[in-house]
């Protein structure tokens, strides 16, 4: 922690070097995995308050339930983001035959995550700037809301608003890419060209993913 | 005793040559004909009665005058106060101007003939009067009228009057309508014969046509009203275009309704055409949805997009279309859309917004700034 979370995002190389002078601890990553997960859980209420609106009166208990879940699994998702990230760079480096630990690995992972704390609070304004822009329907039949909800994913995605959050959170991605290519080389003892390789094709696909599912407007 | 006789012989030779001739001439004229122009009149009608008489002696006789008088009937005319000499086997027309003053009936005027040496002819002239009309009826007529829709009329003019009609003419009169033809000619009519007349009528407003019948009975003009209600009501053929298989979408900026159109009535929807009305604002790409013709049990899809109020819950479905006489209908139909959408309040044109370009361009220098500030002190 001595090199502060602004190393960490504008001299990567340095911090993880002095890093793995250190035995690995997950405590910071972790925190930092759950702070994307609060503000991704932010997001999902707001998306959640969406719905309850629809629910008539003597179904807004169960708005609230379903408030509570959106909240746990937005937290959770973020560490399991984190988790399946740091899985999945383990294992592409063993093709370039990287050594070093999967603590490790994950460690240097949690790190990396750091811009999309920043992402995710722009995700979060953009998110809420989208829902208060949208008029809820009074109380309406089951088939009725579970239409509304196929046609509200419709709606969010073509959404300029959306769009722009996407293409935010494709450049916070790449950000985060190059932290985790030094943190590969160094978590994993690979060349900048394995590194680059290492975190650039699961990082390519998401990129990939993404834009794909913005390309309704493109 | 011989110049006595010869006295007698004379006297009797005198007398015979004074007194005989006259006698024979009297009891030879006759009347060999009379007409009546025309041969039968209405009351109030004005006609023209000729009376031909003929001396069929083998003496000349000199009338004095010839008149007639009235029995149903008025001489307008003036009387032939001297009229002269006519000769032995020849022939002389006298005319008469009358007019009916009576009621209906058959009338006999005399017409008398003054002869100079005394004596006269009398001769009762018949004069028939009857007052029937030319009968009109309407034989043609749509099941009903709508406003601004060319009606077919077809009107049936007979003559049910013993003798012929000429000039028959039918003119439709009145306002609130307009016409094609603005009148129809017949002609002339014979006795029990009839015709028809076919007008082209667009009524702008309900309303009373009257179309008067016109003709001649000689010179004398008459007319026939036949009276026409024209009252707007429902078409039973007319088209009738139904909105079905209705799907509401919401789109980015607003909805997209796509469903079918069809034709359930009996006559062509033309040139039809598919749009929203208020509150809903029509946007592009499909403000209006052009369908174009749909025949009786024709379907066809349409799809059209809109900007409306969220807190709109029902938006009319407008299907304009025409007749074939290019009368413009509307056939609305509500679709229920606040139940099943959400809709941005804001307007938006798909694009992104200039401040959403500010934030990306911002993000990305943040964004490759700290890239390249990280491999530049590695």
């Amino acid at each position: 922690m001595e090199a502060g979370f602004l190393r960490v995002l504008l001299n990567p190389g340095r911090f993880f070097e002095a890093r793995m002078q250190d035995e690995p601890s997950l405590k910071v990553p972790a925190l930092i995995a759950l702070v994307i997960g609060i503000i991704g859980a932010v997001s999902a209420v707001l998306a959640a308050n969406l719905i309850i609106a629809m629910l008539p009166a003597e179904a807004q208990a169960f708005g609230v339930i379903g408030v509570i879940f959106a909240a746990v699994f937005g937290v959770i998702g973020g560490v399991l983001t984190w988790i399946a990230f740091g899985i999945v760079f383990y294992l592409i480096s063993m093709i370039f035959k990287g050594k070093g630990s999967f603590k490790r690995t994950l460690e240097f992972t949690g790190y990396g995550f750091l811009p999309q704390v920043f992402g995710g609070i722009i995700g979060a304004f953009f998110t809420y700037l989208i829902i208060s822009r949208i008029t809820i329907p009074s109380a309406m039949s089951p088939e009725q809301m579970v239409e509304f909800s196929e046609n509200l994913a419709t709606m969010l995605v073509a959404d300029p608003l959306a769009q722009i959050s996407g293409i935010v959170g494709i450049l916070f991605m790449i950000w985060s890419a190059n932290i985790w290519i030094f943190g590969m080389k160094y978590a994993r003892n690979l060349s900048t060209r394995d590194a680059a390789l290492t975190v650039g094709i699961p990082v390519g696909l998401y990129i990939l993913y993404t834009l794909t599912t913005l390309a309704g407007w493109l | 005793m011989k110049l006595h006789y010869l006295l007698v012989i004379s006297l009797i030779c005198a007398v015979a040559a004074l007194i005989g001739p006259v006698s024979a001439a009297e009891a030879d004229v006759t009347v060999t004909s009379s007409s009546l122009d025309p041969s039968v009149l209405m009351k109030g009608d004005t006609g023209t009665l000729t009376v031909t008489i003929k001396n069929n002696g083998a003496d000349p006789v000199v009338i004095r005058s010839a008149r007639l008088y009235n029995d149903g009937v008025v001489a307008t005319s003036d009387p032939y106060p001297a009229v002269g000499e006519l000769g032995a086997g020849n022939n002389k027309t006298f005319t008469f101007t009358v007019r009916a003053d009576g009621g209906e009936g058959t009338f006999y005027p005399k017409f008398v003939v003054d002869f100079r040496d005394g004596g006269t002819l009398r001769y009762q002239v018949p004069v028939l009067v009857e007052n029937t009309p030319l009968s009109a009826s309407v034989i043609g007529k749509p099941d009903a009228f709508a406003q601004g829709r060319k009606a077919d009329i077809t009107i049936l003019v007979g003559n049910p009057r013993p003798n012929a009609a000429s000039g028959v003419q039918v003119v439709p009169q009145g306002t609130g309508f307009t016409v094609t033809p603005t009148g129809g000619f017949i002609g002339a009519l014979a006795p029990d014969g009839s015709s028809t007349v076919r007008f082209n009528l667009t009524p702008t407003a309900e309303t009373d046509v009257a179309f008067q019948v016109i003709w001649r009975n000689g010179i004398n003009t008459h007319t026939a009203d036949l009276t026409l209600p024209i009252t707007f009501s429902e078409d039973k053929r007319q088209a009738d275009p139904v909105v079905t298989n209705v799907e509401v979408t919401p789109i980015a900026g607003g909805y997209r309704i796509v469903g079918d159109v069809m034709n359930a009535g009996l006559e062509s929807a033309r040139s039809v055409l598919v749009t929203t009305g208020a509150p809903a604002a029509p946007t592009d790409p499909f403000r209006v949805y052009v369908v174009g013709t749909l025949d009786p049990d024709d379907i066809s899809s349409f799809e059209v997009t809109f900007r409306a109020d969220g807190g709109a819950k029902e938006i009319p479905v407008v299907v304009e279309y025409r007749d074939d006489d290019g009368n413009r209908y509307t056939a609305t139909t509500m679709v229920e859309v606040g139940g099943v959408a959400a809709t941005p309040l804001e307007e938006s044109d798909g694009g992104i917004p200039p401040l959403g370009v500010v934030v990306i361009m911002l993000a990305a220098v943040g964004v490759f700034g700290a890239i390249y500030y990280s491999w530049r002190r590695k």
